[in-house]
């Protein structure tokens, strides 16, 4: 036994794959797959850049098997927003200044977009609670924090995503 | 195209040089039956995984084979006539979120659940990897010991249930054999009213580091009598511990200001705590009469048949 093969459903594309056993998401979703928008910082789960959403829950992609995500739907930056319209969470980040050097953006937004969808009016503390795995050493966290706030007003009062 | 593309899958590859972790074989089982033969054949080379977040820090060397338990049907909270049954490949969000879990007499499992690391890891991570691993500093064995929690173990000859306090050998040891499963925890319905607590300490009290100390307790007052205590600290012995001296003071006592503290000083004498890069030895020890007196305060604060 070797490689296995697994479906999974990214950004609403289906893949049929054969992966190794100990071969990770976030290598599958960037070497396999292209899907460089996803990053991989730490590699053991401190740094948060390679947060995805998986069945709509915000997991560490370099913390799952990429066997694990067999039969999954998978969500990165890539599969939020259009080519000509960007979800209200990027453009809130583009808007609030909270992208800086941006390494940590992907991972942070999807975070994000994990915790909208399940409670689309957090307050501040929510907030920062759960973007509390997504390390940023640019932005001291005001501004991202400022711009996840903005985005949940924007989806509220009808921005479409 | 951009000048200078970065050729990343070299750099991937190069990076990962030193890294054994390459098991070559993957198994999903669909039964516990199923489960248990194949961690038999198996043997040392086998690792059950089901969230991920600590076997993929850790990444061992000498992995052959994973045996993945996500998908046996294991995450569930459910109860009988007489104790909650929750699965081992519960998400520690679920154990967090549950109403049951938020509010006495169990409180303190809440509590815990919703202290180990982060959201994102909370939605991957299970009680039962958080219960094996059995990392010195793990949260969810405190509350759940303190809560008289026992264990549902499979194996090739069945199942055998034994109290979680009997579960632990040693650091990252477990009585578990190679064959064997841990497959579900019980809590014991509380029959009196009682008041919890789970007290955690680390380096930035938000940040993903491990407890340098944790705290669980459990108090049962009867006609302003304790009847009850549970003290369970970790992170200062190479297991959980009970600070059975600690409960021996305070039971059959009416709780004062001075009989918690010497009871939080007993408990800070029975810990064994070491040195290492989160804390030393002594202050640790300083640090569990601090989290016990609290742990005990805030559990007489939230019984309703408790006085201070």
């Amino acid at each position: 036994m070797s490689r296995i093969k697994i479906t999974m459903d990214v950004n609403g594309r289906r893949h049929e794959l054969a992966v190794e056993p100990w071969e990770l998401l976030v290598d599958v979703l960037r070497d396999t797959l292209g899907l460089t928008g996803t990053k991989k910082g730490c590699g053991e789960g401190e740094c948060g850049a390679c947060t995805v959403n998986m069945d709509g829950r915000a997991v560490l992609s370099c913390l799952t098997l990429a066997v694990h995500a067999d039969g999954k739907e998978i969500m990165t930056i890539e599969g939020l927003g259009k080519r000509t319209k960007l979800h209200p969470l990027q453009e809130a980040f583009v808007n609030e200044a909270a992208i800086q050097c941006g390494f940590c953006s992907p991972g942070m937004i999807m975070a994000a977009h994990a915790l909208l969808k399940e409670n689309p009016d957090p307050t501040e503390e929510v907030v920062r609670k759960k973007i509390a795995n997504n390390l940023c050493r640019c932005t001291g966290y005001e501004r991202p924090v400022k711009a996840i706030l903005k985005a949940a007003r924007m989806i509220k009062e009808g921005h479409h995503e | 195209m951009a000048t200078g593309t970065i050729p990343m899958k070299d750099t991937i590859r190069r990076s990962n040089m030193n890294d054994r972790f390459r098991p070559g074989e993957y198994y999903r089982p669909q039964s516990l039956g199923e489960a248990t033969d194949i961690l038999g054949k198996l043997g040392k080379g086998a690792r059950v995984i089901a969230g991920g977040t600590d076997l993929l820090v850790t990444r061992p060397q000498g992995v052959t084979s994973l045996l993945d338990v996500s998908r046996l049907a294991l995450d569930y909270i459910s109860r009988d006539k007489d104790s909650f049954h929750i699965g081992a490949a519960t998400r520690v969000r679920e154990i967090e979120n549950a109403p049951e879990f938020s509010s006495e007499p169990y409180r303190a499992l809440g509590e815990a659940a919703g202290s180990l690391a982060t959201a994102t890891i909370r939605n991957m991570a299970t009680l039962g990897g958080n219960l094996c691993n059995a990392s010195p500093a793990a949260d969810l064995p405190l509350p759940c010991i303190a809560l008289d929690a026992s264990v549902k173990i499979a194996g090739p000859g069945g199942t055998r249930k034994l109290s979680l306090a009997d579960f632990y050998k040693g650091v990252n040891e477990t009585v578990l054999e190679d064959d064997e499963l841990l497959v579900e925890v019980q809590i014991p319905f509380a029959k009196e009213k009682a008041g919890t607590s789970f007290q955690k300490l680390r380096h930035h009290q938000t940040s993903v580091d491990i407890a340098i100390v944790n705290v669980a307790t459990r108090i049962i007052c009867i006609n302003e009598r304790c009847e009850v205590v549970k003290i369970v600290l970790g992170a200062v012995a190479p297991t959980p511990i009970r600070a059975k001296n600690a409960e021996a003071l305070l039971k059959g006592k009416i709780m004062g200001d001075e009989l918690l503290s010497k009871a939080a000083e007993a408990a800070a004498g029975e810990s064994r705590p070491i040195d290492d890069l989160r804390a030393s030895a002594n202050y640790r020890k300083k640090m569990v009469k601090v989290l016990v007196e609290r742990a005990l305060r805030t559990s007489i604060r939230r019984c309703e048949t408790c006085q201070e």
